[in-house]
């Protein structure tokens, strides 16, 4: 019979409330809810305070996926559905969230999280993905002024850091700390196509190299490669990091080298940028039709 | 109100073969906007560009080197399928050499009566280019004239200089109707009243574009004009595209492409010499980049052309691999952004990705838009 096998690339799901704080109090609940490629978010947010968020993976149905999140973020709050004003959907699957009043794409909500996550200062934010790797620049206040998407090609992006995970048994949490573990940097692997960079990683591997120095190997073809991207977007200072990969020390830290500047730090999680970033549109836009309907 | 110009756009070869029977012409393919149709229209041929059909084939590959642009692989491969075995004639007036790579496997493998390499200058901006061009000219209205065994009269090579004229003349009112605050059409209809002008008679366009035109000044749509956007790039016809943008909040209202305005923007001005004429009118028309030396002549009018349509950005449209407009990419996206035209830059090929392209695509117009939301 064959052995179950762990799945190194499987992170940890979770849900967190503020527990110091009373929604029930506050005049209006947003909602921000980000369908990733890889993982989905939902954010809630009490008079544009963040109060509750989860974060889980993405399955086949988006707006099924959309769902989950949302009941996870309320969970173990005294907050239903039928509390939230107003619902911005955003991401992959932004227009399959059922229950969204509108949707906006995941550019403009980085951005805007974004600029709650680490301050009006910030002026480059790069949201590594699931399978997309987006560099955007914004003024002080989260409004995109210009933005790169990869394309074609999902390599520098948080699945090819699961394959990567999975290919050498190691937990995804852990690769970024594991990478840094070499007396020397080694060259790059291949930094285009994930698939390729599987094989070049076998190989070496099979050559004698541990594990930890063939992940420094892909974390700074990964760096390359979003640096790239930044580059050709022109990086404006302050700098910051959002999505999945921006956990991952191994890749930041290379990242930061290449640039010659360090990334800002939030007390935020890296991951709801996007969600955060939906649910303060939401505010905006009902407070925009609240003031509509007053002026009537 | 524009059925018949996607009627004429869809079935562009039901169209070609039903001129056939009723003429008793040929049709001439053209693999580029700076051939000079009138001649060809003069000699009694029917001019027809070809342009792709936007499905993936792979019948193009024992042809073409994979990193030539799509259009031309695209182009070769309606050939190849034999989507045009009624045309007898194909010519193509010389700008890049992925389109003459294209003409030239078309005259290898796809059999046709006459085919002709016409060397239109690269640099138009020299004084040289102007007689030069007329006598290329005067060599292939006589190749024309030895083909269909009878010589073109100046006549018929006038009438044919009017009525293009005329074509582009009304075409270029229907433009200046995008104009408005609400244009009466949109970007999808403008594109295909053009690209279907490539296919038909210039009588039959005619009579159409005059026919819509009146009814056209008071046409209100039952739409959002949303983001008023340009589209700049090289040969576009790629009508879903247009499409996923006109539904996301935005209209186009201004285009410099080779299928849109750079084909129909200036008009012959006859003065003394008709074919010298003529070829000043080529020399004179919005350059594509391949011609656009020293001095970069479309900048200022792709500019002045956003300015007067009012536009919010503008979205250049690469086809893969193009040379020339890769070449001009990085200074025209600099000199529009400069003055106050945001641009985003997308990569065709032969199909497109709806999905990340949309997601550019609004991503742009939240970034021109949505200051509300701040």
């Amino acid at each position: 019979m064959a052995e179950k096998r762990k799945e190194f690339w499987r992170w940890k799901e979770y849900n967190w409330h503020d527990e110091s704080m009373n929604p029930k109090d506050a005049d209006l609940i947003t909602a921000g809810v980000d369908v990733g490629s890889v993982s989905s978010q939902t954010v809630i947010m009490a008079d544009g305070q963040l109060y509750a968020y989860s974060n889980m993976r993405t399955g086949s149905d988006s707006p099924d996926s959309a769902r989950k999140a949302m009941s996870w973020a309320l969970e173990g709050t005294p907050l239903t559905m039928g509390d939230l004003a107003y619902t911005v959907g955003t991401g992959y699957g932004r227009v399959n969230v059922p229950f969204a009043n509108r949707a906006i794409t995941e550019i403009a909500c980085h951005a805007r999280g974004g600029n709650m996550m680490y301050g009006p200062s910030v002026r480059t934010i790069l949201d590594m993905g699931g399978q997309d790797c987006k560099a955007i620049l914004c003024d002080d206040r989260g409004k995109v002024t210009n933005f790169l998407m990869n394309d074609k090609c999902a390599a520098g992006t948080g699945r090819g850091m699961e394959v990567f995970a999975d290919l050498l048994a190691v937990s995804i949490e852990e690769v970024g700390e594991l990478s840094l573990d070499v007396e020397e940097e080694p060259p790059p692997v291949s930094s285009t196509c994930v698939v390729f960079a599987k094989s070049e990683a076998t190989s070496l591997l099979r050559e004698g190299w541990p594990k930890s120095k063939v992940l420094a190997a892909y974390c700074s073809a990964m760096a390359h490669r979003v640096y790239t991207l930044l580059e050709r977007v022109g990086v404006q200072k302050e700098f910051a990091i959002t999505g999945g990969i921006a956990k991952n020390i191994g890749v930041v830290k290379r990242l930061e080298k290449e640039l010659g500047l360090n990334s800002l730090k939030s007390k935020y999680d890296t991951q709801i940028a996007g969600a955060l970033g939906a649910a303060l549109f939401a505010k905006a836009l009902v407070e925009k039709e609240r003031k509509q309907a007053a002026a009537q | 109100m524009f059925t018949q110009f996607f009627n004429w756009y869809e079935k562009r070869h039901d169209y070609a073969r039903e001129w056939l029977a009723k003429t008793g012409g040929e049709v001439v393919g053209c693999f580029c906007s700076y051939a000079p149709e009138e001649l060809i229209y003069a000699a009694g041929c029917l001019p027809v560009r070809m342009l792709g059909s936007h499905e993936p084939q792979d019948v193009t590959e024992p042809h073409i080197f994979g990193m030539f642009c799509p259009f031309c692989r695209d182009v070769l491969a309606q050939g190849l399928k034999g989507r045009y075995k009624y045309m007898k004639g194909i010519m193509i007036s010389h700008s890049c050499l992925h389109l003459r790579q294209s003409y030239t496997s078309w005259e290898n493998h796809v059999p046709v009566d006459f085919s002709y390499y016409l060397p239109f200058p690269a640099k138009v901006q020299t004084v040289h280019a102007r007689p030069y061009l007329k006598g290329e000219f005067a060599q292939f209205k006589e190749a024309l004239e030895k083909w269909r065994g009878k010589l073109i009269p100046d006549d018929s090579l006038r009438e044919a200089v009017e009525l293009y004229n005329e074509n582009r003349r009304l075409m270029r009112e229907i433009y200046a109707l995008r104009h408005a605050p609400d244009p009466p059409l949109t970007g999808l209809e403008a594109m295909v009243m053009v690209a279907s002008s490539f296919f038909v008679d210039k009588k039959d366009h005619n009579v159409e574009l005059k026919r819509i035109l009146p009814e056209l000044k008071n046409r209100k749509l039952d739409r959002n004009t949303g983001a008023r956007l340009m589209i700049v790039g090289s040969e576009d016809d790629d009508t879903a595209f247009i499409k996923m943008v006109e539904s996301v909040g935005a209209t186009i209202v201004a285009d410099d492409h080779c299928t849109g305005s750079r084909y129909f923007w200036n008009s012959t001005e006859v003065n003394g010499d008709l074919l010298q004429s003529i070829a000043n009118r080529y020399i004179d028309r919005p350059a594509c980049p391949s011609k656009d030396w020293e001095e970069r002549t479309r900048f200022p009018h792709i500019l002045k052309m956003a300015k007067d349509a009012k536009v919010d950005g503008a979205i250049i449209i690469q086809q893969k691999f193009c040379d020339p407009h890769e070449c001009d990419i990085p200074m025209l996206r600099k000199y529009l952004e400069e003055n106050g035209i945001p641009c985003l830059f997308l990569e065709f090929d032969v199909t497109v990705p709806l999905g990340p392209f949309r997601i550019r695509v609004e991503a742009f117009l939240e970034m021109v838009g949505e200051e509300d939301l701040f």
